[in-house]
């Protein structure tokens, strides 16, 4: 099992520095000076020039990487003499435009968007499996066909659309909730969950409609099984057999996506932030995209990237528990 | 320099648009029954004591206490007084620290400009307009209790110059050194330079000198923009003070999470008796950005019990207008004319012939080109170069043309000549759509337009070449104090135009013009205002270098608790300095 863990370590390690430096070369390969940008209309070369020493992106593009590299494990120094800033490590960059490290930053948006993630995650999975789970187990009945067609509606509508639509229902139209906010959960729980309530039901809801569906087919299929046969031939309560022994077997491919998607979604939740204008890292992302800020666009690139391969080895992990066959190969 | 500010705004709000997923109407929207709070302006400059003294009227029926909650689009770009150059900034950065003068409104038109930390709008030493001196008030705190000194003040007028804060107004600076550069020769105390630039003196605590080579009768008015406004060299931490500047005014900031919150809370060492302008009600002020325009006029429109003390300086999109034009939300709106213009640019290097400019004037259809914008909400119809906020503006119609246009008028002057002309415009959805519907009119009543689509960030750079190969092109200017002599002078002297990066954008180039700006520049700042207007006059009716398109206009909401809500006349959006929490 450690074995296993530590390759798969490693190979993420290796797509993390492949990732680092495409993202690095893409945007000092873009021909817009971003020096230029930062100094404004009235600016003779000299300015520009030391807004480039600032920046740091006056050295050849190689030093530049190695500098951005050791940044992120030593901390580095930003400009020099009156305008000299420290950036400590795990440095990402500086940000001039906020004047602040960009793992400061980072820090202060990450809260936010793991909030609305992990919380609509709950909600979709827990949502989407026992939906999925009941329909089948049910299968034919009412109940099954209105948990169909209602996770059929799910997965055919959007977050701009449906979000929107919660929005008007349950806020401007009737008062019932709040405009979301975003209140630490360290400082007042229910605040927290309470604000972020809206963005919870509107992606739990949407992509609950996928889960239901896969765990649906998924239950039916091992359902008929020889093992689950087997198992209710011993004398199993059926209570057992649907849950150690179907839905262990079912839930695999589950895993699978469920890790896939939450890491997509850390990188992604760009529009849901923007409906519920909450100040996530989407939105800090497309911030710095509109003003030039390319040290903030290369960290959240970077922890996109991040939030992906790790989901990715948190997803073999958990299948290599679920199913001891991947840890044998 | 006003012209930036107002370009990047309708980019950023067309942005939104798109993101909401929202389109603009073809109808002019709500025409609104709200309050229509925007004077035209009796500005003057007041050396009265009783204008001139703290504290500020009382509001009737305003209470003190609750927090007023600001919801906007995007963080300011700076709060640091140096670089500080946008209206809704220099309104908010008001709260927190004051300048040598300031705009004494209480939302009927009446503004006088009077002395905020000096005593008066300043001493005109000799009468010749190039000595100004001030003297402070007694009694001024910082948020740590310690004085306000005439040092300080000059000590912020020196770190100005530093080209690492450059991006606020460059008057004062521009003439302590005049010919070149503004800060070609001193770059601040920064780096080694000297504590205060050539000509700003500090006989004792009290008192700051300011002596020009040149007359500037607009003085006073110049010391309104926070250059003035006082920073203590010990707590100047340069590009971070942007973050964190040092109050001199009744709130001090609490927190500030930049592209997230800006909180204010009340300054205790601040006494309002030593203030004229300002009676600070609430007990703290609460800035949220990163919402979109039509997330922001929803909920005001919603007004739930959390928004209820809540306002934007964001327009209510075009979307959400009709919602907004009857019943108990009109009663919430604030709507009026801002300080900008926008008139359509001939450019008179290459449209030399007087009646084609003319019957561009005759031809263009004002109300098409408006309502390509969101219609009245939008703006209104313009006549004149200047805009009703301007002190001494006085409406005068040359043409008399409906602003729908005449096509019969347009084509009488043409005298059967079809002229062939170029219309350049910014790349952006609103922009485009209201070329077109220039482009629309034109093409009707006798002319042949050929557009010409620019990069909305680079447009004005493109159009501010002096050999641009366009004809026609729309341009903004808002005066950066209440009078003509910060749009007559940038945008009609023709002694002004450079190969590049010009405000004159129909190059109108004219020495009998020249003379007279010089002219009214030196008459004293009380007789300019009526000598302005009578210029902006004379070159519509003898030089036609534009067609004057519309008055832009403000149209906002705020919730039902917010007090004593009006438009400032200075700024042209909605005043803070006096607003109350209803409890």
């Amino acid at each position: 099992m450690l074995r296993f863990i530590v390759r798969r370590l490693l190979v993420a390690v290796v797509t993390l520095i492949v990732i680092s430096l495409v993202t690095f070369g893409l945007f000092f390969a873009v021909p817009s000076s971003p020096a230029k940008v930062m100094c404004g209309k009235n600016c003779t070369a000299q300015d520009i020039a030391q807004v480039e020493e600032r920046l740091g992106i006056r050295d050849p593009l190689p030093e530049q990487y190695t500098n951005f590299v050791s940044g992120i494990f030593v901390g580095r120094t930003f400009g020099s003499g009156e305008f000299q800033r420290e950036c400590p490590a795990p440095c990402l960059g500086y940000s001039f435009r906020n004047d602040q490290p960009v793992t400061e930053i980072v820090t202060q948006r990450a809260p936010v968007t793991f909030s609305i993630v992990f919380g609509a995650a709950a909600i979709w999975i827990l949502l989407g499996v026992s939906l999925g789970m009941v329909s089948a187990l049910r299968r034919g009945t009412v109940f099954d066909r209105f948990a169909i067609g209602i996770s059929l509606a799910g997965a055919s509508m959007q977050v701009y659309f449906f979000g929107l639509i919660l929005l008007y229902l349950l806020v401007y139209a009737t008062g019932l909730l709040p405009f979301p906010t975003y209140t630490p959960l360290t400082e007042n729980p229910a605040k927290w969950a309470l604000g972020l309530l809206l963005p919870w039901m509107t992606l739990g809801f949407l992509n609950s409609a996928l889960y239901a569906r896969l765990s649906r087919a998924q239950m039916l299929e091992t359902l008929s099984e020889d093992f689950v046969r087997t198992a209710r031939a011993k004398g199993l309560p059926l209570r057992r057999v649907h849950t150690r022994h179907a839905l262990r077997a079912a839930i695999t491919p589950i895993v699978t996506i469920a890790g896939l998607d939450i890491g997509a979604a850390l990188g992604g939740t760009f529009i849901t932030e923007t409906i519920f204008g909450l100040q996530g890292l989407g939105k800090a992302t497309v911030e710095a995209v509109q003003f030039l800020n390319l040290p903030v666009v290369m960290a959240t690139v970077l922890l996109a990237a991040i939030f992906i391969v790790i989901a990715n080895i948190v997803v073999d992990v958990l299948y290599a528990v679920i199913d001891p066959r991947v840890r044998l190969s | 320099m006003h012209r930036r500010a107002r370009t990047l705004s309708i980019g950023v709000l067309s942005v939104a648009l798109l993101a909401a997923g929202c389109s603009r109407t073809t109808d002019d929207g709500g025409s609104g029954k709200g309050n229509d709070k925007a004077k035209t302006q009796t500005g003057s400059i007041s050396y009265e004591a009783a204008d001139n003294q703290g504290p500020a009227a009382a509001v009737q029926g305003a209470t003190k206490g609750g927090t007023v909650t600001v919801l906007r689009e995007a963080d300011f770009e700076h709060l640091d007084p140096a670089r500080n150059y946008v209206n809704v900034q220099q309104l908010t950065t008001g709260l927190i620290y004051r300048s040598l003068t300031g705009y004494k409104e209480n939302g009927t038109g009446e503004m006088t400009l009077v002395g905020d930390l000096a005593k008066d709008p300043g001493k005109d030493v000799n009468g010749d307009c190039k000595v100004w001196e001030f003297t402070l008030r007694d009694g001024l705190k910082y948020e740590d209790g310690s004085p306000v000194t005439s040092k300080d003040v000059a000590y912020g007028v020196a770190r100005s110059f530093a080209p690492q804060l450059n991006e606020g107004p460059h008057y004062i600076q521009q003439w302590l050194y005049p010919g070149g550069e503004y800060n070609a020769t001193y770059k601040g105390p920064y780096d080694g330079g000297k504590p205060t630039p050539d000509g700003v003196e500090t006989p004792d605590d009290k008192t700051v000198r300011f002596t020009f080579a040149e007359p500037h009768c607009d003085m006073p008015y110049a010391a309104a923009m926070a250059t003035t406004a006082p920073v203590p060299s010990a707590k100047d931490t340069k590009t971070n003070y942007d973050l964190r500047p040092f109050s001199s005014g009744p709130y001090k900031v609490k927190s500030y999470q930049r592209d997230v919150a800006l909180e204010l809370e009340r300054n205790p060492n601040w006494d309002p008796n030593t203030d004229p302008l300002r009676t600070a009600y609430p007990d703290g002020f609460k800035f949220t950005f990163g919402l979109e325009a039509a997330q922001i006029a929803e909920r005001l429109v919603a007004d739930a019990p959390a928004d209820q003390a809540a306002f934007t300086w964001t327009d209510v999109p075009p979307a959400v207008l009709p919602r907004t034009a009857s019943g108990p939300v009109a009663e919430r709106v604030v709507k009026g004319p801002t300080q900008y213009t926008w008139v359509l640019n001939i450019n008179t290097q290459r449209v030399t012939d007087l009646n084609v400019r003319k019957a561009l004037n005759h031809a263009l259809d004002k109300d098409a080109a408006l309502k390509a914008i969101g219609g009245k909400a939008a703006g209104t119809p313009a006549t004149t170069l200047m805009s009703p906020t301007t002190a001494g503006w006085k409406a005068y119609d040359v043409f008399g043309t409906p602003p729908s246009g005449d096509a019969n008028k347009a084509k009488e002057l043409l005298a059967g000549k079809t002229p062939e002309l170029v219309l350049a415009h910014a790349n952006s959805e609103l922009r485009t759509q209201q070329a077109e519907a220039i482009r629309k009119s034109l093409t009707e009543r006798g002319f042949k337009i050929t557009m010409k689509s620019i990069e909305l960030s680079s447009y004005y750079d493109e159009v501010g070449r002096k050999n641009n190969p366009y004809d026609l092109y729309l341009g903004g200017w808002g005066s950066d104090w209440p009078t003509g002599s910060t749009i007559i002078p940038p945008l009609y002297d023709g002694r002004e135009i450079l190969p590049e990066g010009n405000q004159n954008l129909s190059y109108f180039n004219d020495p009998g013009i020249s003379a007279e700006i010089d002219r009214v520049r030196k008459l004293p700042a009380a007789e300019q205002d009526a000598e302005w207007m009578k210029l902006d006059e004379k070159i519509m009716r003898e030089f036609v270098p534009v067609v004057p398109v519309y008055y832009d206009a403000t149209y906002v909401l705020h919730g039902s608790k917010v007090g004593n809500a009006y438009l400032s006349d200075a700024f042209g959006a909605f005043q803070v300095n006096n607003i109350y929490v209803k409890q």
